[in-house]
């Protein structure tokens, strides 16, 4: 309750008292920037609670989240920084910050370059600023590609990167890389741990290892990028009750193709990711699950500071050993519109509206709806409207 | 005598006329702090500094780049010379920050305040008007081209500024297409846009300049400032 009342007062301080522009100071004679950012939501549905958030009555303000960075160019080459994120949603992340990203790059040229430490994973287009709300036309990306309760399975690792950008001429473009390896650890307080604490048993740790990469073009048809991303992961599931156990994953791995394309205000975003997973206990195959998702989305700023956009986002989700799930689960097909309007440079207003069907598979690979939060049942359908703000200096 | 003032009164005339429908880069001339060794740089050079994709010219020079924060100026330069709209620049620089890939970038409130951050600051490198004075400053030629490659400018000749244009205060960019025959000499050069008395004398110096040879014939955009408050 105190972190809860702290992160509303610091998040209101931040809306009224805004800095409009970073805030630098020097140290050892370097400068050293400090930029953050904090956004709150209002989120309404007509039926089915969704997103660990009560929002099927009159609504749920339980949507904050604020983030602050410090980094510095140590020399040409060599830089160093690192970002802390806290949010409240719902029954996620409950005011308990988190290390977003810390880590030291070291550039040897444009085409080659390395960083260590905590790093954001790039998987598409969008993967590695998702929770950046202030970057976006929507309140909400697709979830079908970027599920907000369960960001932590592609969210970060530590380990390293290389990478570089690689020009092959104004006939054909150029060409970024990015190969990763790493571990990553889930958060006591996102998707899995709720769904795994409400079913009655006890979530430890969902950790392991995940190794990459990513390819991306772009092409010499001006404002077109295309691009592929590939993760692998070998990870362990740990319980402690109702018996220390744990499930391995036999093989698990995501494959994701996206393309963007840009003309003067408008933004076209289109992608494709396939999950897979295979976890098992004691060497037997307990658990397949492949998981499909794709969203096509445009948005268009029709006027200064205002943005109107829209997205079609379509989740599947399948158990290859059973079969197709019975119908009115396994999917989740989502239509959205929205506007955004920023008031001044620094600050964004966003009003959206979801028109779902379908809820996915609760019970085992959740996408925003849970049975914990909704013990009466899961209704087909489920319209939401989301008012969010926020603010980034 | 009075027929040859007329005359030259009419050109100005005609000048400026030409000068304000030229293109959107001709609105916009590049400075950078003196100790930026090069006079010329490559219009990929300048856009990926400015997107921080390096820090340094292909000279060794260590850049850093300097914004203006609204204007016309700026309007023209991040829709020529980079590509973007101020939003979608915003949005690069802001993901940059905020994953820790890269800093915002220094971002100045007028044409003048650019002039002196760039003129006191040792690598910076950034944009104003054409109309904007640049003492301190250098003024820098940007060169566009599809396979200029590792052809790098030998021999520069800068242009003559035609005096009664300097007299009157009437300066401005202008674009020229050129040809770099193989051995490095300049083959033909064709004016784009500005000043047309500016591009005679800019046409007349680019002639004589001289780039390293190449395998073949290389065509390349040039634009170069003539600046009547230095």
């Amino acid at each position: 309750m105190v972190r809860r009342v702290l992160g509303l007062i610091f998040v209101s301080l931040c809306v009224c008292q805004a800095p409009t522009q970073a805030q630098d100071f020097k140290l050892f004679d370097r400068d050293v920037q400090i930029h953050g950012f904090a956004s709150q939501g209002f989120v309404h549905t007509n039926d089915n609670n969704w997103l660990t958030m009560y929002t099927s009555n009159v609504g749920s303000g339980e949507f904050t989240d604020f983030g602050a960075n410090a980094s510095t160019q140590v020399t040409d080459k060599f830089r160093i920084g690192a970002q802390l994120y806290d949010r409240n949603l719902g029954g996620l992340g409950k005011w308990h910050p988190s290390l977003d990203w810390a880590y030291a790059t070291y550039k040897f040229a444009p085409w080659f370059g390395i960083r260590g430490g905590k790093v954001k994973t790039v998987i598409g287009l969008y993967n590695d600023t998702q929770d950046l709300d202030f970057l976006h036309t929507f309140a909400l990306l697709p979830q079908s590609i970027y599920p907000t309760d369960l960001r932590d399975t592609t969210l970060a690792h530590e380990g390293g990167d290389i990478f570089g950008d690689i020009p092959v001429g104004k006939t054909f473009g150029s060409l970024s890389y990015t190969a990763y390896a790493g571990y990553r650890n889930d958060s006591q307080y996102g998707g899995y741990s709720y769904l795994v604490n409400s079913d009655g048993a006890q979530f430890k740790s969902f950790a392991g290892l995940q190794y990459g990469g990513d390819l991306r073009w772009t092409t010499p048809l001006k404002g077109l990028l295309v691009g592929t991303s590939r993760m692998n992961e070998d990870v362990t599931l740990n319980f402690l009750a109702p018996t220390d156990y744990s499930l391995h994953s036999k093989s698990e791995w995501t494959n994701q193709y996206y393309g963007q394309y840009t003309w003067k205000k408008l933004l076209v975003d289109a992608e494709y990711r396939r999950y897979w997973t295979d976890l098992g206990m004691q060497g037997m195959s307990l658990i397949q699950e492949d998981v499909r998702g794709w969203y096509v989305a445009g948005s268009y700023e029709i006027a200064k500071r205002v943005q109107v956009g829209s997205y079609f986002s379509h989740y599947w989700i399948n158990y290859p050993v059973s079969g197709l799930l019975s119908s009115g689960t396994g999917h989740d097909y989502d239509k959205v519109v929205t506007v955004r309007f920023d008031p001044t440079r620094h600050t964004n207003i966003k009003v959206e509206g979801h028109f779902m069907d379908g809820y996915g598979l609760p019970s085992s690979y959740p996408n925003g709806f849970y049975y914990a939060n909704n013990p009466q049942g899961l209704k087909p359908n489920t319209n939401a409207l989301i008012v969010k703000g926020g603010f980034n200096f | 005598m009075k027929n040859t003032t007329k005359h030259l009164k009419a050109l100005i005339v005609v000048a400026g006329l030409v000068t304000s429908l030229s293109a959107l880069a001709a609105d916009v001339k590049i400075i950078a702090n003196p100790s930026v060794r090069t006079d010329a740089i490559s219009a990929e050079e300048l856009k990926s500094v400015f997107l921080e994709e390096r820090s340094s010219l292909s000279d060794g020079s260590r850049v850093e780049p300097v914004l203006s924060r609204s204007g016309s100026a700026h309007d023209a330069f991040v829709k020529e010379y980079l590509g973007k709209t101020d939003a979608s620049l915003q949005t690069y620089y802001r993901i940059l920050v905020f994953t820790g890939k890269g800093s915002m970038p220094k971002a100045e409130a007028s044409d003048g305040d650019v002039v002196a951050y760039v003129a006191r600051t040792r690598g910076a490198i950034g944009y104003v008007g054409v109309g904007t004075s640049t003492e301190g400053v250098k003024t820098l030629s940007v060169i566009s081209a599809d396979n200029l490659g590792s052809r790098r400018l030998i021999t520069r000749v800068e242009p003559v500024y035609p005096p009664e244009l300097y007299k009157n205060h009437i300066g401005g960019v202008v674009r020229l297409k050129v040809t770099i025959a193989s051995n490095g000499s300049i083959e033909s050069a064709e004016l784009l846009g500005g000043n047309p008395v500016l591009g005679e004398s800019a046409m007349a110096a680019v002639k004589t300049w001289v780039y390293s040879a190449g395998s073949s014939k290389t065509k390349a955009e040039i634009t170069i400032p003539f600046d009547p408050n230095r």
